[in-house]
């Protein structure tokens, strides 16, 4: 792999004596889209709560592009370029679609408070490119959203409004993408139209890194290049799907041993 | 420095303003363990069972009742019956209406609540914009030790306070209700599916809660002579400050937090000049630096948020 | 067409007001009482109607903001005859720059700011200390008195703004309560009876005691702080729209609904709330101001914690994150119990009803908050 675009050294989590995240080491490369699987509780969403600022390392280390970013507050992980979405979906569902993507891009903003009152339309410029990335965004997925961009984002179906994370995120323009379990709660049919998603998205953003949480092997198996299991808070195994599939511990730790071989 | 008999004699007040405090924590906390609202009207609460308690026993006592034994009794349980039935209304129109909502709205929504109740005192009370006077119930006299004097009604306000709070204790920790409550503290679905009926469980809250605001705005009364219409509002703010230091949540630290308010209100008082003028605002100026430094408390606040 | 229709809207309602406000015969009263009740009932059940002043003001947004404007210009020539609804008309407009600011605190960021006394007395207290103590002319200190206010609130609440809520609403109500003991009791501050002889505005040479004249009538002297208030009020509510539908207001909402997505889309949690609470509190300083200045004096039970709960009212009645919301809720609550003095003695006790009823049945408040559009 070339130089990662995100290394995790021996990151340790703690809760009082609870131990989420054990020595986890992990690398994601530039243009990569690595897998995360493993049994409820095994520290998987604590792994991006870490990498995102939300938690803090009782120990190890976390190098984005090049930059010790261990310890720093979120809105400062954000601002160096790492998006996520959650596995409960955050949107401010009495907000438009609209505001629930252009927060994504707050980072990225070049007005400030004495444009918003008294520079108007300087301010009304970058709105109104803001407003056409964001229809851009949500164009991609699903064309009709951008006529619906100043309806409050709770009217939408569920499917949509994953979307609307996504584009969040996507807003940006972020090196990495953290997804949390994008599938929760759908249905088959909606399940393929996310794995269609996440193939728009590789086509907009080659370059883009994508970290993603699943439950759902069809859809790692079909957008990751590599993947990694955790159990108990550790890394057990890390490879192609195939390997990791096959691996031992990984059938272990979500079908049970077996009981003793006679 | 004051010599030890004078602090001791602002410890034993601190104590005993402690447990009148403790009275009304204990309210705050229990409703934040159960439903995760401050329950802002909850002072007004304590108010209102104190003017409950003030009008029984006129009524009584224009029936011809004086005697405090027989008073008495009958006060508290009147004050505890109206206290306990405002709290179920309070949390049936207030709170669980709001229960999905943002929390602000639970708080600006008790908030509003508890100026109704203090407004609907001034108003419909007789002449409810002065202090009325309380009737002197308890023994007087009393005894010395150790240089601090030691006054017989003191006693007794302590001795109902720590028994009421000894009550509180069994009912949480030794009956069924008690144990339904704290389950739905812990987790309130896991308790509705081993069959505890939520809705039920609350109002009980609720009451209990309340009906331990009206000992203690009774016990105050008695304390104090007299009862205000606006007790409420710094009552219903040092109750959850003390519930807020001993962390929210907890039954025992609402009960330390009111003591320590307590003491250290009296402490203040006795050590800075003008101090009684002033107590209040050194009172409040700590808790606002606990809330600051300390925000969980001292036993910690139980919170649940998942990311 | 219909812009004839907006601006006919606007001078109806207006009538309507100065006719209530006016009208002291009860033939007179009740015959204004019955127009008021018809002209809602055409709008309410007149679907028509309904959709084409609606329509009308979407429009004709900038000509029906220059209308009601003029006719807030003109109002004080209505009242010429009453310096008493001079001087209410005045503290409804003070009520609306105070408001604006408590709006983008409660509302807008979720900050719950329980001392809005307590920030406006700081403002009126420095005025009063300003001119009074130190000498200084009035309206240098108006400019310079809501700035106090800003300090007093980000030293103290800095560390606090980032816990949750309910203690910020505690630590609020007890700063409330702290600023009023100290006031009756400090010495500086004139104790119980507080700063008198706060002297009057001067602008460029003209006292704010004169009596003003507009189109050639005398108008009572309370008419030059309206005119003052209004300048004040429209200015705040053009910048604070202005702020709320930017950057700004947009992290603030998200701030207010869900922290953690605010926080992961880089906004700061501490820069935000701060920003607000001071911005917020910059305005109703700014109010408590102008009040010490208009009335010439200030008092500790001027700002007590009623106070504190009637602003609360003007912005949870009105509309929380409601710039509109902000402007009604003054205009309504401020006059009514004047105009209805019976009402006065229930006025809190409605409006603590009115609070409930609203966050049940329209939490969005009288005139909810429209959709950003960014314009």
């Amino acid at each position: 792999m070339t130089a990662p675009i995100l290394e995790a050294r021996g990151l340790t989590v703690r809760f009082g004596g609870l131990v989420a995240l054990d020595g986890v080491d992990v690398a994601v490369g530039p243009g990569e889209t690595l897998g995360v699987i493993g049994p409820n509780g095994s520290g998987k969403t604590t792994f991006f709560n870490a990498l995102t600022g939300l938690y803090t390392p009782a120990a190890g280390e976390i190098v984005f592009g090049g930059r010790r970013v261990t310890g720093l507050e979120a809105h400062a992980i954000a601002r160096l370029g790492i998006a996520r979405t959650f596995q409960a979906s955050r949107l401010c569902l009495a907000l438009s679609v609209f505001d629930n993507i252009l927060i994504g891009m707050h980072a990225r903003r070049t007005t400030g408070l004495a444009d918003s009152v008294v520079r108007r339309s300087r301010f009304r410029r970058e709105m109104g490119a803001a407003l056409a990335r964001a229809a851009h965004l949500l164009a991609l997925f699903n064309g009709e959203l951008p006529g619906r961009g100043f309806e409050p984002v709770g009217q939408l179906p569920q499917i949509d409004r994953r979307r609307v994370e996504i584009c969040r995120a996507l807003a940006a323009g972020p090196t990495l993408l953290l997804l949390d379990e994008p599938s929760a709660g759908m249905s088959p049919e909606e399940t393929a139209e996310l794995m269609r998603d996440l193939q728009i998205v590789r086509a907009e953003m080659p370059g883009l890194s994508v970290i993603i949480i699943e439950h759902d092997m069809f859809v790692i198996e079909g957008v990751s290049g590599r993947v990694v299991a955790f159990n108990y808070g550790r890394k057990i195994a890390e490879g192609s799907f195939a390997a990791v599939a096959a691996h031992d511990d990984v059938r272990q730790a979500y079908l049970g041993t077996e009981r003793a071989r006679a | 420095m004051p010599p030890l008999e004078l602090l001791l004699q602002q410890a034993l007040n601190g104590v005993m303003l402690g447990v009148m405090y403790a009275l009304i924590a204990v309210g705050f906390t229990l409703f934040f363990g159960v439903l995760d609202v401050i329950h802002f009207s909850h002072g007004d609460i304590f108010m209102l069972g104190a003017f409950a308690g003030l009008s029984t026993l006129l009524g009584l006592a224009a029936a011809g009742v004086r005697a405090p034994v027989a008073a008495l009794p009958l006060a508290f349980v009147a004050a505890i019956l109206v206290t306990g039935l405002v709290g179920v209304l309070a949390e049936r129109v207030c709170v669980k209406p709001l229960a999905r909502s943002s929390p602000l709205m639970t708080l600006l929504a008790t908030l509003s609540l508890g100026l109704v109740i203090r407004e609907a005192v001034l108003i419909f009370y007789p002449r409810g914009a002065d202090p009325k006077p309380f009737p002197q119930l308890l023994p007087q006299g009393g005894f010395e030790v150790a240089g601090v004097s030691v006054r017989y009604e003191n006693l007794v306000i302590l001795g109902i306070g720590v028994g009421a709070m000894l009550l509180v204790d069994l009912i949480i920790n030794r009956t069924k209700m008690g144990a339904a409550i704290r389950a739905v503290a812990q987790d309130p679905e896991a308790a509705q599916m081993m069959g505890v009926n939520l809705d039920r469980t609350v109002d009980a809250t609720f009451f209990l809660g309340s009906g331990l605001a009206a000992v203690g705005g009774i016990l105050s009364g008695l304390y104090y002579s007299e009862i205000h219409f606006i007790m409420g509002i710094t009552g219903g703010v040092i109750g959850f400050s003390s519930a807020a230091i001993g962390g929210l949540g907890n039954v025992y630290g609402a009960i330390l937090g009111g003591l320590l308010f307590g003491v250290l209100q009296t402490t203040a008082a006795a050590l800075i000049p003008r101090g009684s003028e002033f107590r209040d605002v050194v009172a409040f100026a700590v808790v606002m630096l606990f809330l600051i430094v300390r925000p969980r408390g001292i036993l910690g606040e139980k919170s649940v948020e998942r990311v | 067409m219909s812009l004839l229709l907006v601006w006919l809207a606007e001078v109806v309602v207006f009538a309507l007001v100065a006719a209530g406000i006016l009208a002291e015969r009860p033939a007179a009263l009740a015959a204004t009482g019955a127009t008021i009740v018809l002209a809602g009932a055409l709008v309410r059940f007149l679907a028509p109607l309904r959709m084409g002043l609606a329509a009308g003001f979407a429009r004709h947004h900038a000509a029906a903001l220059a209308g009601g404007a003029t006719l807030a210009l003109v109002l004080p020539l209505t009242l010429r005859a009453s310096p008493y609804w001079t001087f209410v008309a005045t503290l409804a407009l003070l009520y609306v720059t105070i408001g604006q600011g408590l709006n983008l605190q409660i509302g807008t960021a979720g900050v719950i700011n329980l001392a809005g006394a307590a920030f406006a007395g700081l403002g009126g207290y420095s005025v009063g200390l300003l001119t009074v103590t130190a000498g200084w002319p009035a309206w240098l200190a108006v400019l310079v008195a809501p700035w106090i206010a800003v300090t007093v609130g980000a030293v103290l609440f800095v560390p606090i703004l980032k816990t949750r809520g309910h203690y910020l609403a505690l630590v609020t109500i007890a700063f409330g309560f702290i600023f009023n003991i100290l006031m009756n009791n400090l010495e500086f501050t004139g104790g119980p009876q507080g700063l008198k002889n706060i002297p009057t505005l001067r602008l460029f040479g003209w006292a704010f005691t004169s009596k003003p004249a507009l189109a050639g009538l005398e108008l009572p002297a309370h008419a030059n702080f309206y005119y003052a208030a209004l300048l004040v009020a429209g200015i705040t509510t053009w910048a604070l729209r202005r702020l709320h539908d930017s950057w700004l207001g947009l992290a603030l909402n998200t701030l207010r609904d869900d922290e953690i997505a605010a926080r992961c889309c880089g906004v700061s949690l501490t820069r935000g709330k701060l920003v607000a609470f001071s911005i917020g509190n910059f305005f109703i300083g700014l109010g408590g101001a102008l009040y010490a200045v208009m009335v010439g004096f200030v008092s500790p039970p001027d700002f007590d914690f009623g106070y504190s709960l009637v602003m609360l009212s003007v912005v949870i009645i009105g509309g929380v994150d409601s710039i509109p919301g902000v402007v009604l809720g003054a205009c309504l609550l401020v006059p009514l119990p004047e105009r209805f003095r019976f009402l006065h003695e229930f006025r809190l006790l409605l409006y603590g009803v009115a609070i409930v009823v609203m966050l049940l049945y329209r939490p969005r408040g009288l005139w909810p908050a429209a959709v950003r559009r960014y314009r």
